[in-house]
C-alpha cells in the first residue's frame, strides 16, 4: 500500500495507538486471505488513518455497573454519554401479570447490563436480539434504573395502599406548556451508557420481549458533551447545558453516603411504607430552551439570569466553578441578583439545606420547530427522598425566574425509583409486590 | 389452481433444504394455501362488485350512500392486504394514505380509497371525484386478474398472519389509517380476520408441533374480538375510533403487539424460508 494522506491521519495520542494495535492486526489478516484489503496497514511504517466505515474504537465497551445491591444504579452512578428515559404504560391485566412484569424486566435488565453472548436460534425464526451491539452484547456502561407513577397505584393492581406518600401525577407549573403525549406513565425506565446505541438496544431488547406488558407511551433522548480530562489538581467540572452553563454545580456530594441517605434515599423509620426504603423519588422534566433567543442575549445578562459565570461557571462572587457563593453579603443582590437560577434554586440558608436535589440531566436535541428553531434544551432528571421537600420545591421557588423567558416545560413526570435488587432470590419491584399482598390479605 | 400442488412446491422450491423445523411435510402445506387462495379469490370478488356500488355512488353525486358504503367495501381488501400489498403498484394507488405523498392531499398520485375518503368525509363532496373513482374500479379489477393468474408463495401466505397484525399496530391502534372518516374499526377487524384466517388454515400443522403456541395466540385473538365486539353497532357495523375508550385501546395494544411477535415465528415454526 502506498503512503497514506496524512491529512486523514489522526492527531490524538490515542488514537494512534488504537490505531498501531489494530494495523498489525489487520495485516495479519490481510496476509490470511483479505488481502487488498484497506485495513491491512502501512508498509511504510506508519499506521494508516482508519477506513471511513470502520467502527470507532471504545476501551469501555466491557465497563459494566453491578446490578444487585441495595439501591438501584444509575442515581448516584457518575453519568456516562448518553441517556434515555423511557415512560411505558403498563398493560398487564392483573397483579399476576405484574409479577410477571417485574419480573421479565428483572431477567432482561441482569443480562443487559451483564453482557454476554445471544443465544442463536434457527434461522428460520426471527432472531432473540436486534443485533446492533454484534452476537456478544457488550454492556458498555449501562444503567437501567426502573421507577413507578402514580397511575401503577390506581385500581388495577390493587396497590393503592402502598403508594409513597409523596408520589403523585404532575401538575403543570405556571410557566409550562405540557403535551399529554410526553407526561406522566405507569412504569418509567432510565438508560444510561456511553453510547445512544447502547441504549437503544437495551430499550428494543425490553420492547420485544414484554410486547404484551408494556407499551412505550413516551421516550426522550439525551446526550452530555464529554471533556477532556483533568489534569491533576484540577477541580471537577460539571457538564454544559445546550446554554453552554454548566449544569448540577451545586448538587449535594454523590460519593458521601451519609448526604445521600439524607437527601436521595427513602430512610427506615420514614413514614414511607417500609417497602420504599433504599427507593427514591424521581422527577423528570423535558424543558425546551430556546437556544436562538438565548444566544442573542448579551453575556452579561445571561450570566445575571443563571448566577453563575458561563466560562469557568464559578459564582458571581468566586472564581471557580466549586466555589460556594457567600449570599450573607449580598444581601440586595447586587452581585449574585436575587432572582438569578442559582439564588433561587438554592438559597443556600441552613432551613433549604433539606431542599438539595441529585441533578442528573441530560440535553436533548430534537429536530426542528415550525418556525424553523432548533427543537432542543435539557432532559431534566433529579433524584430526591422527598419530591415535595425537593423538586417540587425548588421549581415553586423558580416559578416566574427570568430564565424562564428562555424555557417551556413541555413533558416529563414524577415516579417512584424501586429499591435495588440485593441478590439473586429478589427481583425489581418484589417489595412492592410482598407488601401489597400482605395488605391485601390482612383486610382479607 | 393453474399448477398442480408437486408442481407449485418444486416451483417454490420447498422440496429442498431440512431444517430443524421441517417437522411440516410440505405437501401439508398444499391444502391450506389453496384454501386460501379461495378465500382471497372470494374477497377479491366481493371488493370488486362492492367498489362497484360504491364509485357508482360517488360518481352519482350520492354522498352519503357513498360514504355509507366506505368502511365495508375497505374490509374485503384490508383482509387479504399480505396478497394485495405484493402488487405495490396497485396497493399505492388503491390505498396510499396522504402522507405517503410529499405534497398530501394535492398530490396527483394521491388516489384510491383515502383519496375518495378525504373528498367525502373531509370536503364532504363528490365533486371532480369521477376521475377517482374509475380509477379504483379499474385498479380492483386489475388486482382480481392479477390474483386469478398468481401461484401463492406459501412463506407470504404464512407470513402475512404476521404482516396483518404489523398492520394493526402501525397504523389501526394509532387511528391513523381512516383519517377522515374514522372507521378504522372495520379495516381493524379486516386485518384481524384476515390474519385469523392463515392462523386457522394452518392450525392442524402448527398443533402438531406447538399447541401451547396455537393455544396463546387463539386467546390474543378472542381477547381482541371481545374488545372489537364492544364496539359494534346495530347495523353490524362499527363505532368510530373516536369513541374507542383509551383503557381499551391500551387493551388491544398487549394481545395486538404480542400477536406480532407471536406470529412473526409462525414461518419458522412450519419450516418456510
Amino acid at each position: 500500500m502506498k503512503d497514506f494522506d496524512s491529512s486523514n491521519a489522526p492527531i490524538s495520542a490515542e488514537r494512534r495507538r488504537v490505531l498501531l494495535g489494530l494495523g498489525a492486526a489487520g495485516a495479519a489478516i490481510a496476509g490470511a486471505s483479505l488481502s487488498g484489503n484497506a485495513l491491512a496497514g502501512s508498509t511504510s511504517g506508519q499506521p494508516a488513518p482508519a477506513q471511513v466505515t470502520e467502527a470507532p474504537k471504545s476501551e469501555k465497551t466491557q465497563d459494566h455497573n453491578e446490578f444487585h445491591g441495595v439501591h438501584q444504579s444509575g442515581i448516584v452512578t457518575p453519568r456516562p454519554v448518553a441517556g434515555m428515559m423511557v415512560s411505558f404504560d403498563v398493560l398487564a391485566q392483573d397483579r399476576e401479570d405484574l409479577e410477571r412484569m417485574f419480573r421479565t424486566l428483572n431477567e432482561r435488565i441482569a443480562f443487559l447490563m451483564t453482557g454476554g453472548a445471544v443465544p442463536q436460534v434457527d434461522p428460520k425464526l426471527p432472531p432473540l436480539d436486534s443485533g446492533i451491539l454484534g452476537p456478544v452484547v457488550t454492556p458498555d456502561n449501562l444503567t437501567i434504573t426502573v421507577s413507578v407513577g402514580d397511575s401503577l397505584f390506581d385500581e388495577r393492581f390493587g396497590l393503592e395502599a402502598v403508594k409513597p406518600k409523596r408520589l403523585q401525577r404532575m401538575v403543570g407549573f405556571p410557566n409550562d406548556a405540557l403535551e399529554a403525549a410526553c407526561c406522566h406513565g405507569d412504569l418509567s425506565i432510565q438508560f444510561c451508557s456511553n453510547a445512544p446505541d447502547s441504549n437503544i438496544h437495551a430499550l428494543r431488547d425490553i420492547v420485544k420481549n414484554l410486547p404484551d406488558l408494556l407499551m412505550v407511551r413516551w421516550k426522550q433522548e439525551g446526550t452530555v458533551p464529554a471533556q477532556a480530562p483533568l489534569k491533576p489538581g484540577q477541580p471537577p467540572e460539571s457538564a454544559r447545558n445546550f446554554l453552554g452553563f454548566r449544569d448540577g454545580s451545586a448538587n449535594p456530594d454523590s460519593n458521601n453516603q451519609k448526604t445521600m441517605n439524607e437527601l436521595v434515599w427513602v430512610q427506615p423509620g420514614s413514614d414511607e411504607p417500609a417497602w420504599a426504603v433504599n427507593g427514591s423519588y424521581q422527577a423528570v422534566r423535558i424543558i425546551r430552551n430556546f437556544v436562538e433567543r438565548w444566544d442573542r442575549t448579551p453575556l452579561q445578562e445571561q450570566e445575571s439570569i443563571f448566577g453563575r459565570t458561563k466560562a469557568a461557571g464559578a459564582p458571581m462572587d468566586g472564581k471557580t466553578e466549586t466555589d460556594v457563593p457567600d449570599y450573607s453579603k449580598d444581601p440586595e443582590g447586587k452581585i449574585t441578583k436575587l432572582d438569578s437560577h442559582i439564588r433561587l434554586a438554592n438559597p443556600r440558608t441552613a432551613d433549604t439545606q433539606k431542599n438539595l436535589i441529585l441533578r442528573r440531566p441530560f440535553n436533548y436535541s430534537n429536530g426542528v420547530n415550525k418556525n424553523g428553531q432548533l427543537d432542543m434544551g435539557l432532559l431534566f432528571i433529579c433524584y430526591q427522598q422527598d419530591l415535595e421537600k425537593g423538586f417540587i420545591t425548588v421549581q415553586t421557588r423558580l416559578n416566574g425566574e427570568p430564565l424562564e423567558e428562555y424555557l417551556k416545560p413541555t413533558g416529563g413526570g414524577y415516579f417512584f425509583t424501586l429499591p435495588g435488587v440485593v441478590d439473586n432470590n429478589d427481583f425489581i419491584g418484589r417489595s412492592l409486590l410482598a407488601a401489597a399482598t400482605a395488605v391485601t390479605t390482612k383486610t382479607a | 389452481m393453474k399448477k398442480s400442488p408437486l408442481a407449485l412446491l418444486v416451483t417454490l422450491g420447498l422440496l429442498q433444504t431440512p431444517s430443524v423445523f421441517a417437522a411440516t411435510a410440505p405437501l401439508d402445506l398444499v391444502t391450506p394455501v389453496s384454501d386460501y387462495k379461495i378465500y382471497v379469490s372470494e374477497h377479491v370478488d366481493t371488493l370488486v362488485a362492492e367498489t362497484q356500488k360504491f364509485t357508482d355512488a360517488v360518481k352519482k353525486g350520492d354522498v352519503a350512500t357513498a360514504k355509507k358504503l366506505f368502511p365495508t367495501t375497505r374490509v374485503s381488501y384490508e383482509s387479504i392486504e399480505p396478497i394485495a400489498e405484493l402488487f405495490s403498484d396497485l396497493d399505492a394507488s388503491i390505498d396510499s394514505r396522504e402522507d405517503d405523498h410529499e405534497n398530501g392531499v394535492k398530490a396527483d398520485d394521491f388516489t384510491g380509497f383515502h383519496r375518495l375518503e378525504y373528498a367525502l368525509f373531509s370536503l364532504n363532496t363528490t365533486k371532480d371525484q369521477a376521475v377517482f373513482a374509475d380509477k379504483l374500479l379499474a385498479d380492483v379489477k386489475e388486482l382480481q386478474s392479477r390474483i386469478a393468474d398468481m401461484t401463492f408463495p406459501p412463506e407470504k401466505v404464512v407470513g402475512g398472519a404476521a404482516a396483518l397484525m404489523e398492520e394493526v399496530a402501525a397504523t389501526k391502534l394509532s387511528g391513523e389509517e381512516d383519517r377522515y372518516s374514522h372507521t378504522d374499526l372495520y379495516d381493524f377487524q379486516g386485518n384481524v380476520d384476515g390474519s385469523k384466517k392463515i392462523v386457522d388454515l394452518f392450525k392442524p400443522q402448527l398443533q402438531k408441533s406447538d399447541a401451547a403456541f396455537v393455544a396463546k395466540v387463539d386467546k390474543n385473538f378472542a381477547t381482541v374480538d371481545k374488545i372489537l365486539a364492544k364496539y359494534k353497532t346495530k347495523d353490524g357495523g362499527y363505532e368510530t375510533y373516536d369513541k374507542v375508550k383509551e383503557n381499551d385501546r391500551k387493551a388491544l395494544a398487549g394481545p395486538v403487539n404480542t400477536l406480532a411477535e407471536d406470529l412473526s415465528q409462525m414461518r419458522g415454526k412450519l419450516g418456510l424460508n
